[in-house]
């Protein structure tokens, strides 16, 4: 019996120990999570182009940064609510890198901003890797009203132990503090203090026979006697003790941070803007439909220069996904290869469209990129309409962009 | 009360009042079980559980509902159908000291009721807002969701409804009617998992953004209330256990 | 076998049946409590338990005293009227605690890898004890509910400051000034939540000066007092011992 007693009690502490184990077992595994939203969101609401991530491999505490441009697309959809409280973030799970800046036209963005339809603005954020694991990181921006608007992501691997992780600012009163366990012993502390406190009165309380012979004295019209006068004493004294160490650590925790300050809110209004080159080339779109089986979508275009020197167009760019036409426009900033159709724009007349010059093309963008990410579901969205980037360079390689929305057709034939 | 020789003997033949194996094994069951699921979450919820479209998502986790859910229906049907399928038809006219043991097992299994609300209700709940900071949530299956709503509560329900039946099916205490707060306390949390239906309903086209404090996840709070009617199951309890030592402990 | 004949065999068998009793009604008690009042605090004060980021002045001292006094008052009714035991805030609290710490470490460290200096639970200790004390001593709801619950209020934001005064020492970060909370915030990503969820002091008028947290106590303390009157009416409702029929014909 003895033996059998203690076989139990070495199992249960053992399932203890292994339940604890299991629970910091850290793969070093990962995916992402978008494709989630309509696709006529992602299209016609925030549109993330000349992306570039500093880096593909990074070491616990370095750094990388991912900068680019977004438009806030003038169509903006209804469902969602203007931009006018957004949030930079930045789409990676959980806190695998530390956000240790972010900004929007040169403006530190910590928290939310106003931002205008129909604007460029310029934005970098720079992250600390911090736990070890292959991290798909993606833009994104929060809207409040609409939820968070993803942009296209690429894997980057941290390497290292993030057991090595150090977080150190300095703050205001000089000191220079690690972050990432910065005042944890005080945490640790006043909650122990507390806790012990409470179950001391507990213990006072339980360790005398509890529900049925109260209830017997109760009942019996003898609760009178279940309170003894040591035991109101014990009580005012447990009370009193409290008023004063709530009183005293106070005073005391006043005394060691003489300075503190609220916590800082409040939205950042007037962005800047960045200034897109002058556009000199307008596009209307003369129908639009999306082929199911092909995988591919067919814009007809009235393209007219009304610049100075011959355009070509070279891009089409919907929801983070780009379509190029090689002969135009090659891609060397290793964007992510499944959001890249490097082949993927056939346009059926791209000759240099002279100035004063209007022509109408038929325009194919075609990528199993459309399926995978779940671009093509937009024909059974409730508001079936696209819009996109078209991007077109000159013989000087000068880049121009225009927007296009209309509605779109499917075709499943 | 003298003990005669017969009573002795009969002493050493009967079964103990509580059989404390039955009650440690419970509550081992259940933190066995769920250390085991705090563990494949930690693992598969980082290695198949960030991206709902990806197929490993669907071996990890989809699968895992499905299996969840046909085994959960299996053992409410069949805990409480044997329970029911098992009940004593005169619970009216047991001894005293029987009576007695069947509240001790009664309270084996309102001890794992707790028990399992706590994993439920507080463990489980309360991961899910951290978990959903962590991913974007791109489907009302998240990892979280499939442990919490689909497994934890399922699981607090069985054992409610079984502690419920028991009670009804065994103790002459619960034979004058429905003990309300008994009712209330295993159908008030029951009620938290219907909730679910309104919680995704509300997600589909509200933020998928992780705010606790909405006032789209007051359902749960309200049922979540039902817990306290477990004071009146507490204090039906000790009026029946009074009654039966009240002679002896006086 | 005659009815009259007892459930026990002695009276030490007796006692020591009634302790066991105890034990198990205890621990279902507190793990059902523990259950309801968490589900309870997290979705209607989470967020600003969990985050320091959230810990503000204004808002955080409003609301957590207020949804937190519920279960507190809902327990005392049932064990001290019931039992005469002063510990139904106190075991409340606990409870709650202990699970949220459980939490905290386990998965928002353990599980997504925050550190626990930035989602440590607030701490309700210090209010359930002086709760508990005041029942003891008046043995009167009136009293327990004005007194007890103004105190629970107005010591919530002093018990816990000593943990989060170091998190609210100023820093210059980048040509902005903020917190180390607020600091905390921001490095370490919550995908989910982005900033301008936080409901947090946004600015106020200065009626009373510019202290914000001792306004927002002294109400945080009114309104708890009227919370507990309402709970305690819940728990003793709760705490009823009622049959309904089950006949259905």
């Amino acid at each position: 019996m003895k033996i059998k007693d203690r076989v139990l009690k070495l199992s249960f502490i053992a399932l203890l120990i292994s339940m604890t184990a299991a629970m910091f077992y850290a793969p070093t595994a990962s995916a992402h999570g978008e494709k989630s939203q309509a696709a006529f969101m992602r299209m016609r609401t925030i549109h993330w182009f000349d992306l570039h991530w500093s880096k593909e491999e990074v070491a616990v505490n370095d750094t990388m940064t991912l900068h680019g441009k977004f438009l806030v697309f003038a169509g903006w959809p209804e469902t969602v609510d203007k931009p006018e409280v957004s949030f930079l973030n930045i789409g990676i799970p959980g806190p695998v890198f530390i956000r240790a800046g972010s900004w929007i036209g040169g403006q530190l963005v910590p928290r939310s901003v106003s931002l205008e339809l129909g604007e460029t603005y310029e934005f970098k954020v720079l992250l600390k890797a911090r736990r070890p694991g292959d991290w798909h990181v993606h833009s994104m921006m929060n809207v409040q009203g609409g939820g968070p608007i993803i942009g296209p992501g690429k894997w980057v691997t941290v390497t290292g132990s993030m057991a090595d992780f150090v977080n150190p600012v300095t703050t205001l009163t000089g000191q220079t503090i690690d972050l990432e366990s910065y005042a944890l012993d005080n945490v640790y502390f006043w909650h122990a203090v507390w806790f012990a406190i409470a179950f001391a009165w507990l213990l006072f309380w339980i360790k005398r026979p509890l529900f049925v012979p109260r209830h017997i004295a109760v009942s019996t019209g003898k609760a009178n006697t279940l309170i003894s006068a040591g035991d109101k004493k014990v009580g005012l004294a447990f009370a009193l003790g409290t008023v004063v160490i709530v009183a005293a650590s106070m005073g005391s925790t006043n005394d060691k941070y003489p300075v503190t300050t609220p916590l800082q809110a409040g939205l950042l209004r007037g962005m800047k803007t960045f200034q897109m080159p002058e556009q000199t080339v307008s596009v209307k779109v003369e129908d639009a439909t999306y082929r199911v089986p092909g995988r591919a979508m067919n814009m007809t275009l009235t393209i007219t220069n009304n610049g100075d020197s011959a355009v070509r167009l070279g891009e089409f760019e919907t929801a983070g996904v780009r379509f190029l036409d090689p002969a135009v426009h090659e891609d060397d900033t290793n964007y992510p290869d499944d959001l890249l159709a490097e082949e993927g724009l056939t346009v059926s007349d791209n000759s240099p469209l002279a100035p004063g010059e209007s022509r109408t093309v038929e325009v194919t963008a075609s990528d199993a990129a459309w399926e995978v990410y779940r671009l093509a579901d937009l024909i059974y969205d409730p508001d079936s309409r696209f819009a996109g980037l078209l991007f077109f360079w000159d013989a000087k390689g000068t880049r121009q962009m225009v927007t296009v929305d209309a509605p779109l057709i499917p075709t499943f034939i | 009360m003298a003990a005669t020789t017969e009573s002795v003997k009969a002493d050493a033949a009967e079964a103990p009042l509580l059989n404390q194996r039955n009650l440690w094994a419970g509550i081992a069951l259940y933190l066995a079980f769920y250390s085991f699921i705090r563990w494949y979450e930690g693992v598969y919820g980082w290695s198949a559980g960030l991206d709902s479209f990806a197929p490993e998502f669907e071996t990890y986790w989809m699968n895992m509902l499905y299996i969840e859910i046909v085994v959960e229906v299996i053992l409410f049907a069949g805990i409480n159908g044997y329970i029911w399928k098992t009940r004593d038809r005169k619970v009216m006219s047991i001894t005293p000291r029987e009576e007695l043991r069947r509240h001790f097992t009664h309270w084996t299994w309102l001890v794992c009721y707790g028990w399992a609300i706590y994993w439920g209700a507080s463990y489980f709940t309360e991961q899910d807002g951290t978990w959903h900071q962590t991913i974007v949530r791109d489907t009302d299956f998240t990892p979280s969701h499939i442990i919490e709503f689909y497994l934890s509560y399922p699981i607090y329900i069985i054992t409610g409804t079984a502690s419920f039946m028991y009670a009804k099916t065994r103790l002459p205490t619960y034979q004058e009617g429905l003990h309300l707060m008994y009712l209330i306390a295993v159908i008030g949390p029951f009620m938290i998992l219907p909730n679910v239906g309104l919680n995704e309903w509300g997600h589909t086209f509200w933020f998928m953004e992780e705010l606790f404090v909405a006032p789209l996840h007051y359902g749960f709070v309200f049922f979540g209330w039902a817990a306290l009617a477990v004071m009146g199951v507490v204090n039906t309890e000790v009026m029946a256990i009074t009654k039966l030592l009240k002679k002896d402990l006086a | 076998m005659s009815a009259s004949q007892s459930a026990v065999r002695s009276r030490a068998e007796a006692v020591q049946v009634s302790r066991t009793f105890d034990w198990m009604i205890l621990f279902t008690l507190f793990t059902a409590v523990l259950g309801g009042y968490h589900i309870h605090y997290m979705l209607t004060g989470g967020d600003w338990d969990f985050w320091t980021d959230w810990k503000d002045r204004r808002l955080w001292v409003t609301v957590a005293p207020i949804v937190s006094i519920t279960f507190p008052a809902a327990v005392q009714a049932c064990l001290w009227w019931r039992y005469r035991l002063p510990v139904g805030a106190t075991i409340s609290v606990v409870a709650l605690m202990i699970g949220e710490w459980i939490n905290r470490y386990l998965n928002f460290w353990g599980w997504t890898y925050f550190p626990v200096n930035i989602c440590f639970p607030s701490n309700l200790i210090p209010g359930a004890i002086v709760l508990d004390v005041i029942l003891m001593l008046g043995n009167s709801m009136t009293l327990t509910a004005v007194v007890g619950g103004l105190a629970y209020g107005l010591l919530f934001y002093p018990g816990n400051w000593p943990v989060i005064a170091p998190l609210h020492v100023p820093v210059e970060y980048n040509g902005m000034m903020m917190t180390l909370a607020d600091l905390q915030g921001y490095h370490y990503v919550r995908t989910g939540t982005p900033e301008y969820i936080r409901m947090v002091e946004k600015g106020t008028l200065r009626t009373f000066g510019k202290d914000v947290a001792p306004v927002s106590a002294f109400f945080s303390g009114f309104v708890s007092i009227i919370i507990y009157f309402l709970w305690h009416f819940f728990g003793r409702w709760f705490a009823k011992t009622d049959f309904i029929s089950d006949d259905a014909s």
